[in-house]
This record gives structure tokens, C-alpha cells and sequence, in this order.
């Protein structure tokens, strides 16, 4: 009667033993999700921001976090750095694919695309108007981020242009800064001519990929590449476009223009000496002031205007980018954390400024001690109070709904023109033909 | 300390019966355990590489591809005329220089749009000085030094080859990034003219993509470049090391192996290497299983070692229990019977149903022995008791006939002497004497009638001896009626007057009836000679107490060691005869009997 159980209690529990181990070798770890993302309401304190430029906006949005964090520490910021053109597809992606998911809850976007995506997905999109007044900002602005009477975009860095010039150049060939305040183009082509001519630079450096020099000469004007109605080409008998144009191919007949193929190279031309004078976005000041050997070297007056075209003034923009609050989660806390910094906050501008070199288009922000700081590299000029100035000049465009599509048309096409394949009205003619096959 | 051992014991049948049973069972249980365990650690492991190589294939696929499309947009670059006037062409006029700009923009997107399916980003770098990148800030290598960079030169020693190489550059953190490039020289098909080199550079967190989903903690990959180094792994901390070892373990040692498989220590590591050439990127795609790792997955050891323990334990408990419900009842069947003492066989065991068959009936047999040995004892000592009264009738008959002869003498010269009333009372003294001694048959008498006797035969003594010695009773009246076996003090009394005076001419003999502590006690003591040698006396000193056999009893052949011998037989050993003896000062004797009331 023992005996048995003796044998029988040790097999049974091996037995067990043995169905424990298979059971062990099928055992698999379900990894649970860790999608932080979901769940909370629309005060969840949890944002993030997309933007490209570690030097720049990136930059800024740490400063505007930290300022933040001081009365609103139970905020998370989470600033993300994706390069522009991955914002703009995933942007494109998320939007067309009408879902929120993975989006941020603020994004920077440049002022030319601001539009496309505002009138394709305005709901996508959270209604500023409650919370900032689109008059606090330099008017130019008002066009890229409004839509439909609302204002959807938080503006941010001002892309008023002005002429940098290098003063050793211009003296060698006999000319002083006073010489190009307040040029037209033609004077300046002429000018880049005999500074050739006496120290064999080029005047300026371009991508010919780019055309940012033919959409500063046009907003100068007042005129842009679509109508008012932003969507309409309005490239064929355009007189503003086709004095920007005759104008842009005289640069390079004159041989006075050095051809770069990217950002690296545009600014290696300027840092190494290469060209005489860059005109372009007041962005470009800390790339000019990286060079540090060239410290008093150079000089910033305003950028050329047009000769014939009726109303262009000495005033321009070039790029520029504003803040959009998206409708997903968190909205709100992003909204009120976008206004009461780069919507409101004048000191975070001054920071911004003295720290980073941005100046910003909030008006009541554009004068103070940063603004009035002369600077010993542009040879003790106040170029910031400048730039403020020229700020509030900039003529309004509208730059609608298609500014790059008809810039990869145009691209091609001013190479036709520039080799002598076409005259300037049969280019014109053919981008706005292609622009309205194309964009319809 | 002692009564554990004892307890322990007790329990040693227990003890030893479990012992053995723990030792079978854990044993059994960890070496089943053991050979399970070894045994799905070999199917697994088995398992495992036919799997990893198959995934091995899987993640060699997706290079392959990659590496076509490399070759593509290689191969677009390399017969591009536009590519080759920016790389190669001299100094022009604006106008022209923005053609070739422009054109080298367009054609480049073409060569990208090849590897567009990743993010890499393609840089030309010419001749003649100029370069061309998609995205620099992706590769942060600037023009200057790519001119003489190792990169360059390798490529250009090899210019016919598309070349992977690892690279590391500093992000703008400062931090090194590593790089896979691949690269290859452009050159002029006629002249073997190296016009340029086209790089495209993939970081290796994308190029990880290609085998970051097979990986997982314990299952790496690592990928060997020709010369040892790690150009990629999903163990970060590894990129950019050589490892000649690993090198040496990932070549294949036969021709022809597809994928080498190898029980291999690398890293500190016991780990299961399977490696591939993949020929294209002269790179080995090495697969690490950590050995310990993996089995350690497989066999979850704290659910096992769980389960195993519950099962030995309740095993346990249960074989505790059965075993100590069948040891313990035997345990307690031996504890009883150890109780058995000597001359003691009243200890029955008890018989208890749940104690199984055996011990039942063990119990049984036992208590019917004990049955039959009391039984025979008892039956012996019937035996023995009626042997002995036989005797004592025996000798109670045979009254003296010197004690007839002097009494019957004495009772004449009273008769003589004209004293009738003291011949008479004499007479009436000895009938009853003898009345009591002889025909009286029942055993025992109470106090009062042994006492009666006893002044019978005092007064006859009187009579013949006249009363030098005198005799005092002195009786507690609440002894009266108590039960003693018949002439027990007699004896004594007859000692006294005939031996305690020898030497003395006169002296007293008392005589006591007391009770005490549930005793009845009797003592009769005399004021005269004493013994020599036999200071006190008692009944458990064995027989130092003077024969008093050997001298002749007067009145009736009984002695003193007949007496003793009587009680202890009767009423059992606790009771008795002493005796207390001085020279010189007198005997004291004491005997201690039962408080009986009932004829027995």
C-alpha cells in the first residue's frame, strides 16, 4: 500500500515537471504598446513642436521653452528637429491620409507653403484668432497666415532682406556704402560690373535651382507669381516679373554672379571672400558674422529695388517662417504656450535677438536695447533697428497656394531664357501655360 | 538536548522512511528537470539556426537590393555627361556655369531618385574641386576634406569597384555618427580618367533598418567589413570596433559554405554564430545568439523552479502525512509496549482503527499475550497462596506439645494448690487459644479476636511463668475492626517473653495497634536483651533477621520469616515486617498491613 505511492507521487510530479517545461518553451513576451501619445483630453500638458534649425528656430523654441517653464512647470515641451522638406511630406502625409496621429502639436512652416496647407486642410489646423491679433505683427505676414478672415499662424522670424555689402571691395573699386543705399537693380548690376572689373570678384553667388533673388525683386513690387486670389499664375503680362527676369539674366550676361549648388557652398562663397555683396534675408547675418576675419568688413544697406516697375520700394522678404498650432490633442496647452511667447512675450524677442540674431515681426517687439545695439562687424551700424525699420516696409503679397510648383517650372524654364534658347516673353508665356496646365 | 534525541528517536522509523522519500523525490524531480531543460535547449538552439539562417538569407536580400539600387544610381552618375561637365569641367562664364549648376541639380535628383526609397543623401565630389551633395547636413563631409580623406583614396586605388566603407563623422552635438558609404570612382571609359567619385552615405541607424527587425536582446547582428571592423550592429556600443577574432570565426572555412555556423566565445559571451559573405559590399553578416541568453528565454527557470516546488512540495506533504499517519501509530504501539515493566503486565495497547492493518493486528496478538500471561500468573500465584496456606494450616495444627505439656503441668500444680478459680480461667484460656488456633478456618480475624488470643496465650504464659515479664496492649478502638490474617502478632509476642529475657529477669512488652498514612500498623516492642548484629532489620535488607527458625516454636510452628513471608504474599511487597534491634536496650518489630474490613 506504501510502496506504490512510494513510485506513483515522484512519477506524477515529473510528469507535471515535464508539461511545465513544454509550457515554458511556448511562452513568448506580448510586448505591450508604449504609446505614450494616447489618451487625456485636450488639456493634456504634454506638446510637441517640429521645427529644422538647431541654429535658428530650434534655437529660439529652447529659449521661449525655458521662459515658459518658469510659470508653467507642469508643461512638457518636446521640441523636435526634422529637417523642412521631411516636415513638409510628413505633414502632407498625416493630412492627406486624415488622421492626427504622429502629428505635433505645433509646427513651423515657411511662409511661402503656408497656405497650401492652410486652404487644403484649414480644420487640421487651430484658430489663433482667440488668442493673438494678426495686427501685432508686421503686415506682410498677415498673407501667408491667414486664412478666410482667421488667423491661423503664430508669425515668427521677419526674412526682410537687405543688401550685405563688402566695404574693401566697393573702395577698390571706388565706391562707398553710401554709393548703394537705395539702389535699383540696374545700379547694382553696374556697380558688381566694375567691382569685377578692379578686384575680380563676382558680385553675388546663386543656386540657379533657387530663384529666391527673382521672388525678392518681385514682393519689392508688390508682386508675386500667382494673383491675389493666390492661385491663379500671374506670370504672362506681368511687368514687375518680366523686369525681375530681363533683370536677372543681366546679372549673369554681366558675368558678375558665382554659381553655388547649396546652402554649404552659398555660404563658403561670402566666408571665403568670393563675392562682393549678398542680397538676401536678414537670416544670413550669423552665417556673415561667422567669419570672424571679415569683422568690419562688411556693411548692410537696403536691398535694390526695381527700376521701372511702378511702386517697388527698397524693402523686401525672402523665406520667413510662422508657427501653426495643430487640432490634435493637447491644443490648447500648445495654443496658450505658442501666445503667451512668440504671440506676446517682447522680452523673448530682445533674447531672441541678442542671443540667436533673429528678429522677430511682433511690433511692439522691435525696438529695445538688442534693436539699437550697434554691431562692430557691420562697422558699428545698428542693422537690427535697420532691419525693424525695412520690416515694416516689406510690401504684402500673397503667396498662395502653388509658390514652389511654379518655381520647379519656372527653374527650367529661365535656364531657356538664360542660354538664349528663348526670349523673355515666349519664357514667360510658357510658365504661365505650364503653371495652369499643371496647377488646375 | 537528550529529550529531543529521544524525541528524534522515537521518530526514527519516520525519520528514515522520509528521508529517503525527500531524496527520491527532489531527485527525481531535478534531474527530470535537468534533462528537459538540456533537452529544449538543444532542440532550440537547433532550431534557432535553421530559423537565423533563414533570416540571415532574408536580411541579405534586402542589402542586395539595396546594393542594386546603389548600382543604379551609380551607374546613372557614372554614364551622366552633365554629372561628369560639373565634376570635370573648367572655369566659364555665369551664364554657362548656371547651366551646368542647374543641370547638375536635375541630373543628380535623377541619380537620388534610384536610392530614393531610403534616406541617404549622394555627394559627387569632381576634379576640378566642385562637389555636389543632396543634403550635407545628412553627411556632414565637407568639400575640402574629402579631397585626400581615406575614403577617396580607396576608392580611386579601386576605381572599377563599388566600395562600402565605414566612416564617422561629428554631428553638430560633437557626437561621431557612423556612416556606411558607398562609393565609386567616375571615370572616363576610354582613358581610365578618374573624373570624380560619387558617395552615398547612409547613417547606420538606416542602414540597421535592413536587419532591426530580426534583432532582439540575446540576437544580434553584426555586419564585418574585410578588414574586422563593426560598420553596423543593433548593439551600438560595438560599431566601429575591430574584432580580428570575430573575423576569423565569420570566414567561411570551406568553399562553398553558404552560411557558417559555429559554437564560438566572442565578447565574453557563449553565443551561436552564423555568418554570411555577402559579396557585393565585401561585408560579413554575422548573427550572435547568446547561448545563455536564449536558453534562458526558453526555460523560464523562476516559473520552473515555482512549479517544480510546488509539486516536491505538495509531494512531500503528502508522502509527510501518509508516512507519519503509518509510523506513528507503530511508533506508538512500540512507546506502549516499552512501558511493559518488570513483574508489570497490565499495559495493554491501545487499538486504534485508523492505525492499519498491521500495527491492528500486531496490537491484537500482543494484548492476547499479555492476556495469556496475566492469566498464568495469576493462576501461579493462586497456586502458590493456596500452597502456602496448606502449609500454614499445616503448621497452624501442629500446636507444641511442650506448650500442651507445661501448660497442662502448670494447670495441675494450680489444681494442686487448691487454686480452682486460676486452674479454671487457665483451662477457659487455653480452650479458647486452642479453639481459635485450630478450628477457626477462616484466614483472617479481625484485631479484636487476634488481640484476644494474643491474651489468652499472654495469660497462660502468666500462669506458668508467673509475671516477671508483663504485657501491655495498647489497640486504637477505630482498629478493632479491621481484618488481619490470623496469628500474626502472636509470633512475636512468643519471641519476646522466650528469647527478649534471657539475660533480664524482668522487663514489659508493648503491644500497638495504630493506624497511619492508610496503614494498619501493629508494632510489638520489648524493653529487653536486644540482638547483636542486627541494629535495624527490614524486610528488603533480605534475611539478616535471626533465624528464628532454627530455634523451635513453642506454641505453634509458625516463625517470624513465616509471617513476613505471609504479608508479602498476600497484600503485596510494600507491606511488611522490620525489625529494630539495640543491644542491651530491646527489639522493636513493626508490621504494616492494609486496612482491610471484609473477610477475605
Amino acid at each position: 500500500m506504501k510502496s506504490w505511492k512510494k513510485i506513483v507521487l515522484p512519477l506524477a510530479a515529473s510528469a507535471l515537471m515535464l508539461s511545465a517545461c513544454s509550457g515554458g518553451g511556448g511562452n513568448s513576451t506580448t510586448a505591450s504598446g508604449g504609446d505614450k501619445a494616447s489618451g487625456g483630453g485636450s488639456d493634456k500638458k504634454e506638446i510637441t513642436i517640429w521645427a529644422w534649425d538647431p541654429n535658428f528656430n530650434i534655437a529660439a523654441l529652447n529659449l521661449a521653452k525655458e521662459k515658459y517653464a518658469k510659470t508653467h512647470p507642469d508643461v512638457t515641451v518636446n521640441i523636435v528637429e526634422n529637417a523642412q522638406a521631411d516636415i513638409v511630406q510628413k505633414l502632407n502625409t498625416g493630412l492627406n491620409s486624415g488622421t492626427t496621429k504622429g502629428l505635433p502639436n505645433v509646427v513651423l512652416i515657411e511662409d511661402y507653403r503656408a497656405q497650401n496647407f492652410l486652404q487644403a486642410y484649414p480644420d487640421a489646423f487651430r484658430d489663433m484668432s482667440d488668442k493673438i491679433k494678426g495686427s501685432d505683427f508686421a503686415d506682410y505676414k498677415a498673407g501667408p497666415t491667414s486664412f478666410d478672415g482667421k488667423q491661423y499662424g503664430i508669425p515668427f522670424d521677419s526674412g526682410v532682406t537687405g543688401l550685405y555689402v563688402r566695404t574693401d571691395y566697393l573702395e577698390q573699386a571706388g565706391y562707398k556704402v553710401s554709393d548703394l543705399e537705395n539702389i535699383d537693380w540696374d545700379q547694382y548690376i553696374e556697380i558688381g560690373k566694375k567691382v569685377k572689373a578692379a578686384t575680380g570678384k563676382d558680385m553675388l553667388t546663386q543656386d540657379p535651382n533657387d530663384l529666391g533673388t527673382l521672388r525678392v525683386m518681385l514682393q519689392s513690387a508688390g508682386s508675386w507669381y500667382l494673383k491675389e486670389d493666390g492661385v491663379t499664375p500671374n506670370i504672362a503680362g506681368n511687368p514687375a516679373f518680366k523686369e525681375a527676369l530681363e533683370l536677372y539674366k543681366k546679372m549673369f550676361d554681366a558675368n558678375i554672379v558665382k554659381l553655388n549648388s547649396d546652402w554649404s557652398q552659398f555660404v563658403a562663397a561670402f566666408n571665403s571672400g568670393d563675392v562682393a555683396s549678398v542680397p538676401t534675408g536678414n537670416w544670413i547675418t550669423p552665417s556673415v558674422k561667422a567669419e570672424a576675419s571679415q569683422s568690419g568688413k562688411w556693411a548692410v544697406v537696403p536691398i535694390p529695388r526695381l527700376k521701372t516697375t511702378a511702386g517697388s520700394v527698397n524693402a523686401s522678404n525672402s523665406g520667413g517662417s510662422s508657427w501653426y498650432v495643430m487640432n490634435v490633442d493637447g491644443k490648447d496647452t500648445a495654443a496658450d504656450f505658442m501666445a503667451s511667447t512668440f504671440g506676446s512675450d517682447k522680452d523673448l524677442y530682445q533674447e531672441m535677438l541678442d542671443k540667436i540674431g533673429i528678429i522677430g515681426t511682433l511690433k511692439s517687439a522691435s525696438e529695445g536695447s538688442a534693436y539699437d545695439k550697434a554691431d562692430e562687424f557691420f562697422g558699428g551700424e545698428k542693422i537690427y533697428a535697420d532691419f525693424a525699420k525695412w520690416t515694416t516696409e516689406v510690401p504684402k503679397v500673397n503667396y498662395g497656394l502653388h509658390t514652389y510648383a511654379i518655381e520647379d517650372i519656372l527653374s527650367a524654364e529661365v535656364q531657356n531664357y538664360l542660354n538664349g534658347s528663348k526670349d523673355v516673353d515666349t519664357v514667360m508665356n510658357d510658365t504661365q501655360a505650364q503653371a495652369e496646365a499643371q496647377l488646375k | 538536548m537528550r529529550t529531543y534525541w529521544r524525541r528524534f528517536h522515537a521518530q526514527r522509523l519516520f525519520a528514515k522512511l522520509f528521508l529517503v522519500m525527500v531524496v527520491s523525490t527532489v531527485t527525481v524531480c531535478i534531474v527530470t528537470s535537468l534533462v528537459t531543460i538540456r533537452m529544449s535547449e538543444r532542440l532550440f538552439t537547433e532550431t534557432f539556426g535553421i530559423t537565423n539562417s533563414k533570416v540571415l538569407n532574408q536580411i541579405r536580400t534586402g542589402m542586395e537590393s539595396f546594393n542594386d539600387s546603389v548600382v543604379n544610381a551609380a551607374s546613372y552618375a557614372a554614364m551622366n555627361g552633365t554629372i561628369k561637365a560639373y565634376l570635370s569641367g573648367g572655369e566659364s562664364d555665369s551664364t554657362r556655369a548656371a547651366g551646368t549648376y542647374f543641370g547638375m541639380n536635375q541630373q543628380m535628383r535623377r541619380v537620388k531618385s534610384n536610392v530614393d526609397a531610403y534616406n541617404l543623401s549622394v555627394t559627387a565630389a569632381g576634379v576640378n574641386g566642385r562637389s555636389y551633395s543632396t543634403d550635407r547636413n545628412y553627411w556632414p563631409m565637407s568639400e575640402s576634406r574629402l579631397l585626400d580623406h581615406p575614403l577617396s583614396v580607396r576608392t580611386e586605388a579601386e576605381p572599377k569597384r563599388l566600395l562600402y566603407q565605414f566612416d564617422e563623422e561629428r554631428d553638430e552635438h560633437g557626437h561621431f555618427v557612423p556612416y556606411i558609404v558607398a562609393s565609386k570612382a567616375l571615370l572616363e571609359r576610354t582613358t581610365g580618367f578618374i573624373y570624380g567619385d560619387l558617395y552615398i552615405s547612409i547613417r547606420e541607424d538606416e542602414f540597421r533598418r535592413f536587419y532591426g527587425n530580426f534583432t532582439s536582446a540575446g540576437n544580434d547582428v553584426v555586419i564585418l567589413d574585410s578588414t574586422g571592423r563593426i560598420v553596423s550592429s543593433n548593439r551600438t556600443e560595438l560599431i566601429g570596433r575591430v574584432s580580428r577574432q570575430m573575423l576569423d570565426y565569420a570566414k567561411p572555412s570551406a568553399e562553398g559554405e553558404d552560411v557558417v555556423r559555429r559554437n564560438v566565445e566572442v565578447f565574453d559571451r557563449s553565443s551561436i554564430l552564423l555568418s554570411s559573405y555577402i559579396p557585393e559590399y565585401d561585408f560579413y553578416l554575422v548573427n550572435l545568439i547568446d547561448r545563455d541568453y536564449a536558453a534562458g528565454k526558453v526555460v523560464n527557470l523562476r516559473d520552473l523552479v515555482l512549479v517544480g516546488g510546488l509539486i516536491v512540495g505538495a509531494a512531500l506533504l503528502l508522502v509527510f502525512l501518509i508516512t507519519r499517519r503509518q509510523t506513528r501509530s507503530l511508533t506508538m504501539l512500540v512507546r506502549q509496549m516499552s512501558t511493559v515493566t518488570e513483574k508489570n503486565f497490565d499495559n495493554y495497547v491501545r487499538v486504534t482503527e485508523s492505525a492499519g492493518y498491521e500495527v491492528k493486528e500486531l496490537s491484537r496478538a500482543y494484548n492476547y499475550m499479555l492476556d495469556e500471561l496475566n492469566d498464568y500468573i495469576k493462576r501461579l500465584l493462586e497456586t502458590q497462596k493456596e500452597r502456602r496456606n496448606a502449609e500454614l494450616a499445616a503448621l497452624q495444627r501442629q500446636i507444641n506439645p511442650h506448650f500442651l505439656y507445661n501448660t497442662l503441668a502448670s494447670i495441675k500444680i494450680l489444681v494442686q494448690k487448691g487454686d480452682k478459680e486460676a486452674a479454671a480461667s487457665t483451662i477457659n484460656a487455653l480452650i479458647s487459644l486452642l479453639q481459635n488456633t485450630i478450628s477457626n478456618v477462616s484466614e483472617t480475624v479481625t484485631i479484636e479476636q487476634e488481640l484476644e488470643n494474643m491474651r489468652n496465650y499472654v495469660f497462660i504464659n502468666y500462669a506458668r511463668y508467673g509475671d516477671r515479664i508483663r504485657v501491655n496492649v495498647f489497640a486504637a478502638p477505630d482498629c478493632m475492626i479491621y481484618r488481619v490474617p490470623k496469628l500474626i502478632i502472636q509470633p512475636f509476642i512468643e519471641n519476646a517473653f522466650f528469647h527478649a529475657f534471657n539475660e533480664k529477669q524482668n522487663g514489659m512488652i508493648y503491644v500497638l495497634v495504630s493506624q497511619s498514612e492508610g496503614r494498619l500498623i501493629c508494632e510489638v516492642s520489648d524493653n529487653g536483651d536486644g540482638m547483636e548484629g542486627a541494629e535495624e532489620w527490614n524486610s528488603t535488607e533480605g534475611a539478616a533477621l535471626p533465624n528464628p527458625k532454627s530455634k523451635r516454636q513453642l506454641f505453634t510452628g509458625i516463625g517470624v520469616q513465616n509471617v513476613h513471608n505471609r504479608i508479602k504474599l498476600l497484600y503485596g511487597e510494600e507491606y511488611g515486617v522490620s525489625i529494630e534491634s539495640r543491644k542491651g536496650q530491646g527489639t522493636k518489630i513493626r508490621i504494616e498491613l492494609p486496612l482491610i474490613t471484609e473477610e477475605i
